[in-house]
């Protein structure tokens, strides 16, 4: 076995590490993601995106809007695909095969893969149904109604509703249909949750129960988190990756990963200046 | 109406960073003053200084206080982060190696005071004074680095505290043979070796006070130590 290498920590003192008790660099690849961009027809959203997700971790996407965060999260559930005019160019492997190799299923790797929205967006049905609806597509056999109320205690929601089931998903607040759609993205038994700006339409009550979950959700999932909140992904992340967006001569504006590495880092000592005078809030 | 645009904002910010870090520097400046102060009271034995050395703490105090209330808010208003934390956090701590530099003079000072009565050999006396000067040059250096956000001065700094620490060390052995030789009691003994161990620590405090600004501008502080370990023999 090979020695890990001692963690490059900014501070002299050791950061404890966040989430399980694994060092960080042990923890297995779950994507790796190298020479990624996306076009849009003639246009380059995003280019050179070279990053690895590593498994029951939060991996933070910041960065001024119009740097692509949002479009790359969006490759990881092949989101992208349904867009006609977007391709998508470099590799993204998942587990060590090809995400978008030949043979692969977009509709596996979406039941693999969930993923939560910016506004809450619970189908116009009950409570039970906005759970049992994924799982019963995808031929589920086993305890139904066990496995929406799992679903809904791991979404730390079921004290809340299990009571009223059969209601309409409509009648919760903004922060329940956060957790419930969270929930019916982990029914299908996924092993990675993309969340995109998840808690943007919450108060910061309801923000804080959202942030919670996510830490309790990493004991059991891989979580990518897209947020303009820089606290929060202070706050939750293991590691953050720092997008901007540059404009060409033409007045192209192209999205570029700036800079990747552990929270602690990028919040007390980043590499980068352009980092440093984002999360400073310094934009020039 | 008048809205505040972000830069405008942020300018206000790094303003503030400007003033609470050159505040800092002012506090350590009457510090300083306060030390070259004590040393001239050890060298003419003059009480009256000593006294006024004692006296002058208040002031030191009041600022410091008021200084750290102002760190505090900045960092509860604008969410510091990268090296604007790291310069806040610094502060607070550097802050209090200024402000502990200040007692320490000031023990100094009633060290002497309690002398009254006994008067130190003209040699120790001198010897004392030196060290008094030497430790204010010091921790004065350590003050520049602040001022200048300077992160290479650690290395220049070492070498003057060991300097400081082979003056103390010689002051002790003096001290002894001239307790030994005169009619000199142990209590003044001890209270003059108190005083030599004051100053030589006003120049560790100098000297933290350029490592903890090595850690403002590069994120590490240098390898020789940490300020932490650093005060653990502090008593």
């Amino acid at each position: 076995m090979t020695e890990t290498p001692r963690s490059e920590s900014s501070l002299s003192v050791q950061a404890p590490g966040r989430g399980t008790g694994r060092s960080r660099s042990e923890r297995p690849i779950i994507f790796d993601v190298q020479g990624l961009a996306v076009n849009y027809g003639d246009f380059t959203a995003v280019a050179g995106v070279d990053i690895d997700i590593r498994q029951n971790e939060i991996t933070a996407f910041i960065g001024p809007s119009g740097c692509g965060k949002t479009t790359v999260l969006r490759c990881f559930n092949r989101m992208n695909d349904l867009i006609e005019t977007a391709r998508v160019s470099g590799s993204i492997e998942y587990h060590g095969v090809d995400l978008y190799g030949e043979g692969v299923d977009p509709v596996e790797v979406r039941r693999r893969i969930g993923m939560v929205f910016q506004k809450p967006n619970p189908f116009p049905k009950s409570i039970y149904d906005n759970i049992a609806f994924g799982p019963k597509i995808a031929g589920f056999k086993g305890d139904m109604d066990e496995l929406v109320e799992q679903s809904l205690r791991r979404a730390a929601i079921w004290d809340e509703v299990k009571d009223k089931l059969q209601d309409s998903a409509f009648a919760l607040s903004g922060g329940q249909q956060q957790r419930l759609c969270i929930a019916r993205a982990i029914a299908t038994s996924p092993d990675v949750v993309l969340m995109d700006e998840p808690c943007s339409a919450l108060d910061p009550i309801a923000t804080l129960r959202i942030e919670e979950l996510m830490m309790e959700l990493k004991e059991d999932y891989t979580i990518l988190i897209v947020t303009h909140n820089m606290q929060q992904a202070a706050r939750v992340s293991d590691r953050t990756a720092f997008f901007t967006v540059d404009v060409g001569d033409t007045g192209m504006r192209t999205g570029r990963l700036v800079e990747f590495d552990d929270t602690d880092k990028i919040f007390v000592n980043p590499s980068e200046q352009q980092t440093e005078d984002y999360i400073t809030g310094r934009f020039g | 109406m008048t809205t505040n645009r972000p830069d405008d904002v942020r300018q206000h910010f790094d303003a503030e960073l400007d003033t609470l870090r050159l505040d800092s520097v002012a506090l350590g400046a009457l510090v300083l003053e306060n030390c070259r102060r004590l040393a001239e009271a050890l060298i003419e034995n003059d009480l009256e200084l000593a006294a006024l050395v004692v006296e002058a703490d208040n002031e030191i105090d009041e600022f410091y206080v008021a200084l750290e209330r102002r760190t505090f808010l900045t960092m509860a208003l604008q969410q510091p982060v990268a090296r604007d934390l790291r310069l806040l956090v610094s502060l607070t701590r550097l802050l209090y190696e200024i402000e502990r530099s200040g007692d320490l003079v000031v023990n100094g000072a009633k060290g002497l005071l309690r002398q009254e009565g006994y008067e130190m050999s003209p040699s120790l006396r001198s010897i004392l004074g030196r060290l008094g000067h030497m430790a204010a040059d010091v921790f004065s250096q350590g003050l520049d680095t602040l001022r200048d956000l300077d992160k290479d001065a650690g290395v220049r700094l070492d070498a003057a505290d060991d300097a400081v620490d082979d003056l103390v060390s010689e002051f002790y052995t003096r001290l002894a043979a001239e307790q030994e030789r005169s009619d000199m009691h142990l209590d003044p003994a001890v209270e003059l070796s108190r005083v030599g161990r004051y100053l030589e620590r006003i120049a560790d405090h100098g000297v933290n006070v350029a490592d903890h600004v090595t850690f403002i501008v590069t994120g590490s502080f240098p390898d020789h130590q940490s300020p932490a370990v650093a005060h653990e023999d502090e008593r």
